[in-house]
């Protein structure tokens, strides 16, 4: 047997609390003040509580003195695995830390009955777990525990052990301790909402660090007439969508969109990882096709986040020629609106992220010719956002697109997520949208056209007809048509040898001069095999390119934008 | 618009009227034609006056017939050309190589 704290040895105790007298009616309403009392102090300290560890290990030892109990102990299930923990204890052994399976002992059918109960004979009891005692030398005669619950919460529970002097513990005691253990409950569910609400600030908090890095990726405003524009509202704090746009040489403008699958923060950084590969290699990467394909293959090396991919569209826009080469990799289609009319430009491949094979570097690329039109680029999140209870999808899209054309870029984009978002109402998902403008003079005339030998004669009436609608006299007109005429022939002969597709614009400049692009897709010709000859050597051949440079006042082969084969730009100066 | 030709004898002369648009399409078969007349007579003289278009490879036809006639010792001249026709001889420089006969009548240019 080993003694508690007690001076005297509790048998001699329970000797001389038998031999004392019952309390009389005054001295029991005396012992309910005290109680009372003891309650209303607890509570207050727990309800005031600044460390709870500390409260709860002071109220243990002055609910084990008032009771007179030898020891006590408070278990707390552990949320993860429902384990009872000792958090506090008086008495003569410390078993904090001491952690009972789910269920066991008294303590744990307390928990799980929720009900207050006292065992005079504890060794008496199945539930009693004897071990404890084996394992600390202590003496466990009788317990009174507590259940420690808020609403459904069941939170562990509290007891005492050995009524001093052999006593038993009563219901009066149980009573008390079962107060005591509501407003002990109570203070254990604030302190772990409190910490919850601090836990929950704190990640707020580093969301919105994390929103303010993200929206830094994003690039900042675009000086005023930049041909690439884009606008990202998060649904969130943070956005799984993305955009970039990057300046390169040679009047070039790298851009991308893209979407994380899925929300949040795991999307979030996907989306960090995925734009700042591209941003990386976008200054070194020509194709759009081989940039994504690296940027799969990084993403497939490295994350093994299985399930996340992204849909990503990217392109390279040549400022000279209006001209855009574009990859789709699992992407909402982008929609070029020209002339009133769209076209949509299909993925041609898989999203990002799912395996390395199926994002080849050769994959399909678009060529685009921008002709005086403006190229979409969108994610999900307009495409299925709900208005009238109804998804927008791709026709409501061109609607909007169509009835906000008037305005410029930024506003534009404004009007058509404002539209997409009434006030005050909640985004479902991000909304980013991309416009690629077309930044020269609207043209006369922006056209593919086969060209062939047969092809030719149709070709030069719509020549004709642009430039005499542009105010072009009779002669003008005629020496635009030849010049035309005369540079598709060579087209034909050293670059297709054949027939072939060639895109042809013409718009007047700022200068108010008549400017003609020629596009091919032949492999490239070296300019000096098409270079006239001298008049004086009176043969056939190698007469057109003296035409073309007679009739007009600028004959320029330009390194042709990517994607494509020979850039011919001719200038005509109006008279 | 296609090219259409026409053959006829007139005063010692074969005469090859061309009208409509010469260019890539049509050049070979006027240059193929004016050949064949030149193999059998001395004279040919073609008419450009209803011609509204001619590129470089029709000029090229023009050329070759010229230089077949010098070669075999016939004659090579135009009969009359349009204004869009003079044109592009004036940009060949070929408006004093080649014998016109009638100048141009002269369209609102």
């Amino acid at each position: 047997m080993v003694f508690g704290r007690a001076a005297f040895p509790p048998r001699l105790v329970g000797r001389i609390l038998k031999l004392m007298p019952e309390p009389s009616p005054r001295r029991r309403s005396n012992s309910y003040h005290r109680q009372l009392d003891l309650i209303a102090e607890m509570s207050h300290d727990f309800a005031t509580a600044g460390n709870l560890g500390e409260t709860l290990q002071r109220g243990l030892q002055k609910v084990a003195a008032f009771v007179g109990a030898e020891a006590a102990s408070l278990f707390l299930v552990d949320e993860t695995t429902g384990e009872l923990v000792c958090e506090a204890c008086v008495g003569p052994v410390d078993i904090s830390g001491l952690r009972l399976p789910p269920g066991q002992g008294i303590v744990g059918r307390v928990v799980d009955q929720n009900k207050a109960t006292i065992v005079n004979d504890a060794h008496s009891d199945p539930h009693f777990a004897a071990l404890i005692d084996a394992k600390t030398g202590f003496s466990t005669r009788s317990i009174l525990c507590a259940p420690l619950s808020v609403r459904d919460e069941r939170l562990g529970a509290v007891e005492l052990i050995n009524k001093a002097g052999r006593g038993l513990f009563h219901p009066g005691d149980r009573q008390l301790l079962r107060a005591l253990g509501v407003s002990a409950a109570l203070a254990i569910s604030n302190a772990r909402l409190t910490r919850a609400m601090v836990d929950q600030e704190r990640v707020r908090h580093e969301l919105q660090l994390a929103a303010e890095i993200q929206r830094g990726m994003l690039p900042g405003r675009m000086p005023d007439g930049f041909p690439v524009v884009g606008i990202n509202r998060p649904a969130h704090e943070v956005s799984g969508d993305f955009f970039d746009i990057v300046e390169l040489p040679g009047g070039r403008i790298a851009f991308a969109i893209g979407d994380v699958a899925g929300k949040g923060i795991n999307a979030a950084l996907l989306m960090a990882r995925t734009s700042s590969i591209f941003h990386c290699l976008a200054k070194s990467h020509r194709r759009p096709a081989a940039l994504l394909a690296t940027i799969n293959q990084e993403l497939c090396e490295t994350d093994g986040r299985r399930g996340m991919f992204v849909t990503m569209a990217a392109g390279v826009l040549d400022r000279a020629t209006g001209s855009v080469l574009l990859a789709n990799a699992g992407h909402e289609p982008p929609l070029l609106y020209r002339d009133g009319d769209f076209t949509a430009f299909p993925a041609g491949a898989p999203p990002l992220g799912i395996a390395a094979s199926l994002v080849p570097p050769t994959m399909p690329e678009q060529w685009i010719e921008l002709g005086g039109g403006a190229l979409y680029l969108f994610t999900d999140g307009l495409t299925e956002s709900r208005s009238e209870d109804a998804m927008l999808g791709a026709q409501g899209m061109r609607r909007l697109i169509g009835e906000t054309a008037a305005l410029s870029a930024l506003p534009r984009l404004q009007a058509i997520i404002d539209r997409l978002t009434p006030p005050g109402a909640a985004l479902r998902d991000d909304l980013t949208l991309l416009v690629v403008e077309d930044g020269r003079p609207k043209p006369l005339l922006a056209a593919r056209f086969e060209v062939c030998p047969e092809c030719l004669c149709d070709m030069r009436h719509r020549v004709e007809a642009a430039a005499r609608a542009a105010g072009c006299a009779g002669g003008s007109a005629a020496d635009v048509v030849l010049a035309v005429d005369e540079a598709c022939q060579n087209v034909i002969r050293h670059g297709y040898r054949g027939k072939g597709e060639v895109i042809l614009e013409m718009r007047r400049d700022q200068a108010g001069r008549l400017e003609i692009q020629l596009i091919d897709f032949a492999p490239p010709v070296d300019p000096a095999r098409v270079k006239s000859r001298p008049l004086d050597q009176l043969r056939p051949g190698g007469l057109g390119s003296h035409f073309i440079r007679s009739v007009m006042d600028e004959v320029l082969f330009l390194p042709p934008p990517e994607g494509a084969g020979n850039f011919l730009k001719m200038v005509k100066g109006m008279p | 618009m296609s090219m259409m030709l026409q053959t006829r004898r007139d005063a010692g002369k074969t005469l090859v009227a061309v009208s409509g648009e010469v260019d890539l399409q049509n050049s070979g078969e006027l240059r193929k034609a004016l050949l064949a007349v030149l193999s059998e007579h001395r004279h040919l003289a073609v008419d450009l006056s209803d011609v509204g278009y001619i590129d470089s490879s029709g000029i090229a036809g023009l050329i070759e017939a010229y230089q077949m006639a010098r070669q075999s010792d016939l004659r090579f001249s135009l009969a009359t050309v349009s204004a869009a026709v003079l044109r592009v001889l004036k940009l060949a420089r070929l408006d004093e190589v080649f014998a016109i006969e009638a100048q141009p009548i002269q369209e609102g240019v």
